[in-house]
């Protein structure tokens, strides 16, 4: 993506956090070519993998995603990715943070109790990686936020929610990394929009309304939440530094219950109304 | 064939290797690098992690001479 486009686009999402009542924090990043000292020392850990390389770290570094849902899915996923060198997080979320939240949300504490929970993510991030820009999102959803990024990570909890960021990353073309998790059961699925199947061409039509049970309803044990949204970290570094082996074209169905990972392939639907027509 | 030079003296592992692995990417296929490094852990492991991402790899002394693969 090029610098003017680039620019237009955090533009587009910045308007569509105000309209939705969220505020960016405006950071310039102007970045050496290659890697610093402090870079190569923080990375290290990465960089002296057989897969991983200086070419690998800077797409990173050149890389904006944007972390949809800063709880249990989007605490690990947004760690994970700023640890990693992704060089501007975008947090959306609009709730604030609770009690009840704090025993899988590992990106929030005690303190934080009544903070908007992208602030609180944000705050976190920084401490955690000062090298990179976090953008805190106080807003709920809105498909033009997915322009901005180069990759979207899908760590809401509702099947509309869901349904929508499928939707707006097919038609932006963005590459996105969806995930769900409830009880001890989770899913992982990386996506390409026109390269491979998309959520949709998965599964075509949301569970009828209150048929599924949302995080909030069913319960779930914070470690099922972490490995989730630790594979969602995992296939969104995939994505972004262009690694083999991507859940791309397949779903991967966990039960933590008795440890059984599942691959499901899946493949493009003609018909699909997210990615058929593109 | 370009030679090159590095000296990794002033850090520790995995930094040793991670420099070394950095510059490495940097040359051309045949180019050969030149790597100082201290006795013990790095004149140990700069060579081995070398040799096992596929480069030819001798040591004479406390260089290290490895030709790109």
């Amino acid at each position: 993506m090029s610098d003017d486009r680039r620019s237009f686009f955090r533009a587009m999402v910045r308007s569509a956090a105000s309209q939705a009542g969220g505020a960016a924090d405006e950071v310039a990043a102007t970045a050496p070519p290659g890697l610093s000292d402090e870079e190569v020392e923080r990375y290290s850990r990465q960089l002296v993998l057989p897969e991983w390389s200086e070419a690998a770290q800077l797409s990173l570094r050149e890389a904006s995603v944007l972390v949809i849902g800063a709880g249990a899915l989007g605490s690990p996923v947004a760690a994970y990715l700023a640890g990693a060198g992704v060089g501007r997080l975008g947090i959306v979320d609009s709730d604030a943070v609770e009690r009840s939240n704090l025993h899988r949300q590992t990106l929030h504490y005690t303190p934080d109790l009544g903070v908007p929970k992208a602030e609180s993510a944000a705050a976190k991030l920084r401490f955690l990686n000062p090298e990179i820009v976090v953008e805190p999102y106080q807003a709920r959803f809105a498909p033009a936020m997915v322009e901005a990024a180069d990759l979207v990570v899908d760590c809401s909890d509702s099947f509309q929610t869901r349904y929508e960021v499928n939707a707006a990353c097919c038609a932006a073309r963005t590459p996105l990394v969806e995930g769900g998790v409830a009880g001890l059961s989770g899913l992982v699925m990386a996506i390409r929009p026109v390269e491979s199947a998309c959520y949709r061409c998965a599964f075509p039509e949301p569970p009828p309304p209150g048929a599924a049970p949302t995080c909030a309803e069913a319960g779930v044990l914070g470690p099922a939440a972490g490995v989730i949204g630790s594979l969602q970290a995992l296939e969104a570094l995939k994505l972004l530094a262009g690694l083999d082996g991507a859940l791309l074209d397949a779903f991967l169905q966990v039960d933590l219950s008795d440890h059984a990972f599942l691959r499901v392939a899946v493949t493009r639907r003609a018909g699909c109304p997210d990615c058929g027509t593109l | 064939m370009a030679a090159h030079a590095l000296d990794v003296t002033d850090v520790t592992c995995p930094l040793t290797w991670v420099r070394t692995k950095l510059a490495l990417e940097r040359l051309q296929p045949g180019d050969e690098l030149t790597v100082s490094c201290n006795p013990g852990e790095a004149l140990e492991n700069v060579p081995r992690s070398a040799a096992e991402a596929g480069h030819d790899v001798a040591v004479a002394g406390t260089l290290v001479r490895i030709v790109r693969r």
